[in-house]
């Protein structure tokens, strides 16, 4: 079986990308908004393109409420789920302002749902 | 007040955007995560009462403002969309609280609309013109 490594970088983005902002956000207190940006910019100057809007798209999930997500492990768990999400469903809607967050508004009750079932 | 200084940033928040991604070819992540990030450190240090609803408008509208040039392409529709992103914004403020997305959500609603909007304004008015050239060739038929 051939491993597809763009789709392997996507996962791992999306996983650090998620993890660091939820990190960012209730660890160390900064709140969504700049947790989201923070990991944004830092994904648009040391990223290339592609892989920059994979990581700003996955911070969204990491602005999650503790109430929705309630704990890093989990919030990694979204990372993943997020991560699946974009590679399925890449050329679908691009170019749209928001696409991101849908995205991630949609692995969030995912993420929310499957830890429900599970809890 | 608080309705017009929230459609007021949000058009603001909106315009930067769109101008660094777009006009000054930044991208839109870079954009965008910029804008959110300034409004973030400003807003709450500038307005202690408003201050976090208008950093989350800014966010919101910031992401409505990564739209492609191929669909938004000028500053006027782009304003339009920013203010259908602050409505929208208003609208479904006690709507899925803590959600990580809703706010990239609204973004994406708001862009739909204007672009079904125009789509529709096309529609009809290609309709309009098949119309009048059928009654035209009726008549001097």
């Amino acid at each position: 079986m051939k491993i597809n490594m763009n789709k392997i970088y996507i996962l791992m983005c999306t996983i650090t990308g998620v993890t660091l902002t939820y990190y960012l956000n209730h660890h160390m207190g900064y709140g969504a908004i700049i947790s989201n940006g923070l990991i944004g910019v830092l994904a648009a100057l040391l990223l290339p393109a592609p892989l920059a809007g994979v990581t700003y798209t996955a911070s969204f999930v990491g602005m999650s409420s503790a109430a929705i997500i309630p704990s890093i492990a989990l919030a990694t768990f979204g990372g993943l789920v997020v991560g699946l999400i974009i590679i399925t469903t890449t050329e679908i809607y691009a170019g749209i302002g928001g696409k991101g967050g849908t995205t991630a508004a949609m692995a969030t009750i995912i993420t929310r749902a499957i830890t429900g079932l599970l809890s | 007040m608080e309705i017009s200084l929230i459609i007021g940033v949000s058009v603001l928040s909106g315009i930067l955007t769109y101008l660094l991604s777009n006009k000054l070819k930044k991208g839109p992540v870079f954009g965008s995560a910029t804008v959110t990030l300034v409004s973030g450190i400003i807003f709450p240090y500038f307005f202690p009462e408003f201050g976090t609803t208008l950093m989350v408008v800014a966010a919101c509208s910031s992401y409505a403002g990564m739209v492609a040039v191929k669909n938004i392409p000028s500053l006027w529709e782009m304003i339009i969309v920013s203010v259908i992103t602050s409505l929208l914004f208003i609208v479904t403020s006690s709507s899925y609280v803590g959600v990580g997305g809703k706010l990239g959500t609204i973004a994406a609603l708001s862009c739909f609309t204007w672009i079904g909007f125009k789509k529709f304004i096309l529609a009809t008015n290609i309709n309009v013109n098949n119309t009048l050239k059928h009654r035209s060739v009726g008549i001097w038929s």
